[in-house]
């Protein structure tokens, strides 16, 4: 349904144009649940704002292609990607209040971007907005969609936003950290509904998070990213248990749920590299346990998919001979 | 409440370093004369050289209890002793001296260092402040502190920009160092941190526990940070203790309903046929301190809630050896059996 090939994001900086997500390739077919996982500055954010086009024109430079059922996102012109926005492809973020408008109603909100797409009465719109929080889970929808953003406390907020992303039943919602400003218990209510609503609907999700936990529970395949690049595309199951990256394999093993208690945490050291001093070859290898002189050659890791097994790619050139350890052993 | 936590009777009660008794910490709202019962009645024990977990969701008052801990909030009643000295007793110098002792390290390490300062001067400051060192002793003591938690001299002359949050955080711990605590309060201290970076700061507080025999109270919203550091684990909700026991106790055999849901909500990084299957999803969310349930004030979301749970506080009880619970129905065996709840959404209203 949506293909990503070969997507580069650069900005333009004062400093000259510095890229951020080199060569980006992967795709989410109907239904499914990816996660995209990574630490700050991966460029996990930039990929899901790119596929809506929702980073600055005159700074950022998309090239490859963002295929939406065979159509190039990236080439359409701004008023035809008007369209696709909320209608075929919705998106939620991190932080609902500044995402929500303080002095509309919720209802008015939601009933707005139906009628963005659609052309019907206000008092329709109305209908379905209520509708709409109440398939999120939203008590007293029919009183409560004239109430204001600020009378909803943040795991409600999540939800009119869930409800507005999905009321046109868009194909596929990108969710950036949706649940990281929220407490666990509240995280899980918004986990378990997306998962729900993504079962019923058939709604795809592009989930991006930094926690392998909530990927864990609502995803079913996994992308890692590192400095930019995607360096392990996997079913989850297959990433936690058998990762083929070894920073993959350090994200997990330094989780501190599977430590025994108080033993010392297993870490990746060093940092990440800057995007103005990127080596060639392998990212990663300065901080990589397995590294080999070979792994400075640019045409290393080149391509994700070194493995033998169709659906698990991986960047590593030394994935062939490595066993690395997953969340288990 | 019973007074005194946590003691085996049977020791010969040495003084605890930290002892919190009936504690309150209100607010009040500046328009609307109501009052944020932050902290409503806490009372526990640090003891010297442990590690004491306080867990929460936002609004349980955890922030404001590790404020208040180390004077930076007074308490509107009740009280906290330091090794025995309530140091509301203390005269201006002494205060200043006695704080030393008692430090805090903050969850944003971006935000706790002065951008216009250098390293080194951020990291001398504490010591300029507790008074008594010339300058060369001041930075000789700040670089020992800084190459203590991984920070190259180096980087001494730099200004926090050009740091990663990693390098700040232990920066912070190492400005914490200089005045050689005897207890620190971690507020969220790895929250801002990424996974990798994590485990590293988490090692070096155990480091430093061992090396400088450190006590610390560590609050997080993680529950497997918490579970990773600590000895012992208070649950806080709504400005009061839910639960409070030794860290495996708490984690697998927990006695407070609101312990086992938030337990159960977080998220395990496991393929699907290894996760624990039973997941109590909790309705609402926590009600405002500003108006807390009467009774328990976890009733609200309680699926074993009864009449009895309005009416009165439960009790503070040791329901197994050194771990202690606040629910009428608990039993020694674990939380009481979930009536099947309808939804209640109004009670999160």
């Amino acid at each position: 349904m949506l293909e990503v090939r070969d997507l580069s994001i650069s900005f333009l900086t004062a400093q000259g144009r510095v890229q951020v997500t080199r060569q980006l390739n992967f795709s989410i077919a109907p239904g499914e649940r990816l996660g995209v996982v990574g630490e700050s500055g991966c460029g996990k954010t930039v990929t899901g704002l790119s596929v809506l086009r929702l980073l600055p024109e005159r700074q950022a430079l998309i090239e490859g292609q963002i295929l939406m059922q065979g159509r190039d996102l990236a080439q359409l012109p701004e008023t035809q990607m008007r369209a696709v926005r909320g209608r075929d492809i919705a998106m939620i973020f991190q932080e609902p209040m500044t995402a929500l408008d303080p002095v509309f109603s919720v209802g008015e909100q939601i009933g707005e971007a139906y009628r963005a797409h659609f052309p019907v009465s206000r008092a329709e719109a109305r209908e379905r907005a209520i509708d709409a929080l109440a398939r999120v889970g939203i008590p007293l929808p029919a009183r409560r969609h004239v109430e204001y953003p600020h009378q909803f406390s943040g795991g409600l907020r999540q939800r009119v936003m869930i409800a507005m992303a999905l009321i046109c039943e868009p194909k596929l919602l990108i969710a950036d950290e949706p649940t990281t400003a929220l407490d666990v218990t509240v995280q899980a209510q918004i986990t378990d509904l997306l998962r729900d609503l993504s079962d019923r609907a058939g709604t795809a999700l592009m989930f991006i998070t930094h926690d392998l936990g909530v990927v864990a529970e609502v995803c079913t395949r996994m992308l890692t990213m590192y400095a930019g690049e995607i360096v392990e595309d996997a079913p989850v199951d297959a990433a936690l248990l058998r990762p083929r990256h070894p920073y993959t394999s350090g994200l997990l093993r330094s989780l501190p749920r599977l430590a025994q208690r108080r033993q010392v945490l297993p870490s990746i050291r060093g940092r990440v590299p800057s995007p103005t001093e990127m080596p060639a070859g392998c990212r990663f290898r300065a901080r990589c346990d397995h590294a080999l002189p070979a792994c400075d050659q640019a045409q290393s890791t080149h391509q994700l998919g070194t493995t033998p097994s169709d659906n698990h790619l991986t960047r590593c050139g030394r994935a062939a001979d490595l066993v690395l350890p997953g969340v288990v052993g | 409440m019973n007074g005194l936590v946590n003691i085996p009777a049977a020791a010969v009660a040495p003084t605890p370093l930290l002892r919190v008794q009936d504690l309150q910490v209100r607010f009040n709202v500046r328009d609307s004369g109501e009052t944020v019962k932050a902290i409503d009645g806490i009372s526990f024990d640090v003891m010297a050289g442990e590690t004491f977990g306080v867990i929460g969701e936002s609004g349980s008052g955890k922030t404001t209890l590790g404020r208040a801990l180390v004077s930076l909030l007074s308490p509107s009643a009740g009280s906290i002793l330091h090794d025995g000295v309530d140091p509301r007793s203390l005269g201006a110098a002494a205060l200043r001296q006695h704080r030393r002792d008692y430090q805090i390290i903050f969850q944003d390490p971006h935000a706790a260092l002065n951008p216009r300062q250098r390293v080194l001067d951020s990291v001398c400051e504490p010591l300029e402040i507790a008074g008594g060192l010339t300058r060369g002793e001041r930075e000789l003591r700040a670089l020992d502190a800084l190459a203590r938690v991984g920070i190259a001299p180096d980087y001494a002359r730099r200004y926090p920009h050009m740091l990663s949050g990693g390098q700040k955080q232990r920066i912070n711990i190492a400005r914490v160092l200089t005045l050689r605590p005897r207890l620190i309060v971690c507020d969220e201290v790895v929250a801002a941190l990424d996974v990798s970076i994590r485990g590293d700061v988490l090692n070096l507080f155990a480091d430093l526990q061992r090396e400088f025999g450190l006590t610390y109270v560590f609050i997080t919203h993680d529950l497997s940070v918490v579970s990773h550091v600590s000895d012992r684990i208070a649950v806080t909700y709504l400005g009061r203790l839910m639960e409070l026991g030794p860290t495996e106790a708490v984690g697998e055999r927990p006695l407070h309903p609101y312990t086992e849901a938030l337990m159960s909500a977080d998220p395990v990084p496991l393929p699907s046929s290894m996760r624990p299957q039973r997941r109590i999803v909790l309705q609402g969310e926590i009600p405002s301190p500003v108006n807390p349930p009467s009774g328990c004030r976890f009733r609200t979301r309680c699926a074993s809630a009864a009449p009895r749970c309005a009416a009165e506080l439960p009790e503070w009880r040791e329901l197994r050896p050194a771990h202690w619970v606040a629910c009428h129905f608990a039993t020694r065996d674990g939380p009481p059996p979930r009536a099947a709840m309808p939804a209640a959404p109004d009670a999160a209203l």
